[in-house]
């Protein structure tokens, strides 16, 4: 079984802008659950002038009571995010999916950034860009011989009363739930990043991000953000998290 | 800029990602990037980095999450 999700919205921003956001998005204050985020890989092809970035992503894991009662404890995951900037035809396509877990739930989702030129607006509106969003859910438990993990519980135990396909379909619902909420999150947390850019210049916000970081590490906390950057005190995080960990 | 899954990375991943921000902005987005600049100092991260993530046991999960995603059909991080 599997789920998908469609989605289209846009950004107040140049696309330039956009795609250096998403190369800067973390941290953020929307983003406490990214601990870490490595390149692997990067290369520039001199032909095409086409820039692809494989990058790893370290994320606190928080899958919801719902499910994480019937698997190990899941603390945090790594997810794979790779992207591809086309400089000439001015569009960023970018991957993320979960590395581990994915037996359990695999989360793959597509973005496709492109500068918006919209029929009701004459002037070729630089300032903006689209997103197309696509996500495929979908959930291998006790189909896959590999994961170890779902055979053992599905063999008896909480499990024994669910049938496989009623077990995946109700992790799908779950991953779907998480994705939308989480989508809401990314969303602001660039357009946090982007008003930093153009309010402060990109060496600004990149010292002020880099002070941010090394405060966050010494104190463990990320409250502080809310108070550097605008726009940042309409969520409460905290509720947010406690809620979820109620489902 | 986030910081490195290994802690020890930090610094060198600083100095990369600051290199690349700045040729990203001020050569690639302007269509004047002819080759990479900051291959130098990707490298030396590269080291530290493969280093930290052979220690985790990273590695071998990258490579097993690649193996398996070839077999459904999906690719990870190869070049569309």
């Amino acid at each position: 079984m599997v789920k998908f999700y469609e989605n289209y919205f846009s950004y107040d921003f140049a696309w330039p802008a956009v795609t250096l956001a998403y190369f800067l998005r973390y941290p953020n204050p929307y983003s406490s659950h990214v601990l870490a985020s490595d390149t692997l890989s990067r290369h520039l092809d001199p032909t095409t002038g086409k820039l692809t970035t494989v990058r790893l992503l370290l994320k606190r894991g928080k899958l919801p009571a719902a499910v994480a009662r019937f698997l190990p404890k899941i603390k945090e995951s790594y997810i794979l995010e790779s992207s591809e900037v086309d400089i000439r035809n001015q569009t960023m396509v970018t991957e993320t999916r979960n590395l581990d877990w994915e037996g359990v739930i695999s989360v793959v989702e597509n973005q496709v950034y492109t500068p918006s030129y919209s029929s009701h607006n004459n002037s070729s509106d630089g300032e903006k860009t689209d997103v197309k969003l696509t996500v495929k859910i979908s959930s291998r438990v006790g189909s896959n011989a590999r994961e170890k993990v779902a055979d053992a519980a599905s063999s008896g135990g909480l499990w024994a009363s669910w049938t496989t396909g009623s077990i995946q379909k109700s992790i799908e619902v779950i991953g779907m739930k998480r994705m939308r909420e989480g989508l809401g999150r990314s969303k602001e947390g660039m357009k946090v990043v982007l008003e930093g850019l153009r309010e402060k210049g990109l060496l600004a916000a990149m010292q002020e991000r880099r002070e941010r970081r090394l405060a966050d590490k010494e104190e463990g906390v990320q409250s502080k953000w809310s108070s550097i950057w605008r726009g940042a005190t309409g969520m409460n995080e905290g509720d947010k998290l406690r809620k979820d960990s109620d489902e | 800029m986030s910081s490195s899954l290994a802690p020890e990375c930090s610094e060198v991943k600083e100095r990369y990602d600051q290199c690349f921000i700045k040729w990203y902005s001020e050569k690639y987005l302007r269509g004047e990037a002819k080759t990479d600049d900051c291959k130098k100092l990707f490298d030396i991260y590269k080291e530290c980095l493969s280093k930290a993530m052979k220690a985790k046991g990273i590695d071998t999960m990258l490579a097993e999450a690649r193996k398996n995603s070839k077999d459904l059909d999906m690719d990870i991080g190869q070049s569309r």
